[in-house]
């Protein structure tokens, strides 16, 4: 049943991705000022709003966790880091060349950057912190603990900065502006690749719980046939 | 406490944990008015503080340290130069950050050695209590390092650090207690991984950078001679908001944490 | 300069997608060890279960 939920979920993304990157690449113009390299946008922005999506859903699982003390709740919240991870880094890297055509510099120290760099950092220590600790329950409670830790920090580094110098350019979908800043049909592509990034790293975050579970049962195993 | 499965105020102070503590006065511990979880902080950070200024481990080691790095960078930089005037607030914080995260290794790690961390939680004393007392402890230390650093480096980059004392004071004492608090906490997260002393850094800095951030922008201006204006206010409320913020959470999630 | 362009927007969607993929490859080896070490494991318990009915008075 779950081997069929996430073929069924990237054979979805997959065919989203592959319309939507035809009409992306041969069908919508390049932009007036940036020329082609504007298209990085399709994936730079869904990457990061998946990343964020998913950091969010991190914090829930693991207030959850420490409520309840399913151990369920631990190894979604792990997977859903580690998948949120790989797309924040997604993001970063994909800025990083655009940057380097339009601004001409590789980084800059802006508020978006700064924070997402933080954002990955942060979980990159979360993940270290799992790898330290044998000890299942306890794992769960501390990088639980640190999951709550690391999305505060992130609200407040994105609160702190946000008047701060900024190169990046200010948001231009209509959910936050009203509109009026990009082409309806540029913004749709997005949104169309946003669904397929969402839905690509639903199935990739079970795969990853799955093998948490895994882990867990092998873990398990060890200790019954060690108290024999 | 949304999160504590177990109430730990029906959980008697064993006969052993005042013992343990090795304070003068050991009833203190085991308050129960309503002021008591400030009142067992105070205790703890008390202990933790009279324990220090006999041994001298953190302050010597923290203190050599800091010193230490503001000779090798006044070496690296030359202090007379206008770059002095421009990396004082980043130096300053760098080094009280990388000082603070020794005090921290310690302070829980301190209480490993015969069981004494054991010892304290299943005493009266709170987790939460617990860690507010650890970071008083460590907010004290590193002010008195943070101070000699000032002195220290107002004779090596010839520089009047003293123009603006109250400012610098309230920005100080906010940026410590911030790093403090999550260095508690952190300190208590890490205490029994292997990997300790490599874990407790790789967390804490991203956690610290807005605080830090802050707090760098902030001595730059009143190093500068510059009275603080409007936009530093900002930078003050980032100090505010990241001090109420990690406090809360840390009372918060001081169970969890600490206790199985 | 055009070609600079174009040429850079291939570099950021062939990076993204080189991201994804070692991602999933990474994946897709974990998971591979995971079931092999599953299977060892279940393995040495039956094993271990055998021996011990085996001769029962041996169970510590």
């Amino acid at each position: 049943m779950r081997e069929k939920i996430v073929y069924g979920l990237v054979a979805a993304a997959a065919i989203i991705l592959a319309i939507n990157f035809y009409r992306i690449m041969l069908v919508l113009p390049d932009d007036a000022m940036q020329g082609p390299i504007y298209r990085i946008i399709y994936f730079h922005v869904p990457a990061a709003i998946t990343a964020f999506t998913g950091f969010f859903v991190a914090l829930v699982l693991s207030a959850w966790y420490l409520s309840s003390g399913k151990m369920t709740a631990d190894s979604l919240a792990a997977s859903v880091t580690e998948v949120s991870l790989v797309f924040a880094v997604l993001n970063l890297v994909t800025g990083s060349i655009w940057a380097h055509v339009i601004w001409g510099v590789w980084w800059t120290w802006d508020a978006r950057l700064t924070s997402m760099l933080v954002c990955v950092l942060i979980y990159a220590g979360y993940l270290m912190l799992r790898q330290a600790i044998d000890e299942p329950t306890r794992r769960a409670r501390l990088s639980a603990a640190l999951s709550i830790f690391g999305f505060a920090d992130v609200v407040i580094v994105w609160k702190s900065i946000e008047w701060f110098r900024t190169n990046h350019p200010q948001p231009v979908l209509s959910v936050r502006t009203g509109g009026g800043h990009m082409d309806p049909r540029m913004e749709a592509a997005l949104y169309i690749n946003l669904l397929a990034l969402v839905l690509f790293a639903a199935a990739l975050t079970i795969v990853r719980a799955r093998q948490e579970a895994a882990a867990r049962e092998i873990d398990s195993l060890r200790r019954y046939a060690n108290a024999y | 406490m949304p999160f504590s499965k177990t109430s730990r105020k029906t959980v008697e102070a064993p006969s052993a944990a005042p013992n343990v503590i090795g304070s003068s006065s050991p009833p203190r511990l085991v308050a129960s008015t309503s002021f008591a979880p400030v009142k067992q902080a105070l205790a703890v950070a008390r202990k933790d503080l009279s324990v220090e200024l006999r041994t001298k481990e953190s302050l010597n080691s923290a203190g050599a340290f800091a010193i230490v790095i503001l000779l090798l960078f006044s070496f690296a930089f030359d202090p007379d130069a206008e770059m002095a005037q421009e990396l004082a607030g980043g130096l300053l914080w760098l080094v009280f950050a990388f000082a603070g995260a020794l005090v921290f290794n310690r302070g829980f790690a301190r209480e490993l050695p015969n069981e004494c961390l054991d010892a304290l939680l299943a005493s009266s004393v709170s987790s939460a209590s617990l860690v507010l007392g650890k970071a008083l402890a460590s907010v004290g230390i590193l002010l008195i390092i943070e101070l000699l650093s000032l002195f220290v480096f107002g004779i090596f980059y010839n520089k009047q650090w003293w123009t603006h004392p109250a400012e610098l004071a309230a920005v100080f004492v906010l940026a410590s207690w911030g790093i403090c608090i999550v260095g508690a906490v952190f300190g208590a997260l890490t205490v029994n991984l292997r990997l300790r002393e490599l874990m407790l850094p790789v967390i804490i800095y991203p956690l610290l950078l807005p605080l830090l951030m802050a707090a760098i922008e902030l001595t730059n201006r009143l190093l500068a001679n510059q009275k603080l204006g409007e936009s530093d206010w900002l930078w003050g409320r980032v100090l505010l908001v990241f001090d109420v913020v990690f406090t809360a959470l840390a009372m918060l999630l001081a169970e969890p944490i600490l206790v199985n | 300069m055009d070609a600079r362009n174009i040429a850079f927007m291939f570099y950021g969607l062939l990076t993204a997608w080189l991201i994804v993929a070692f991602y999933v490859v990474s994946l897709a080896r974990r998971s591979a060890r995971l079931k092999k070490e599953l299977d060892d494991v279940k393995q040495l318990m039956s094993a271990n279960t055998a021996a011990a009915t085996e001769k029962q008075p041996a169970r510590r």
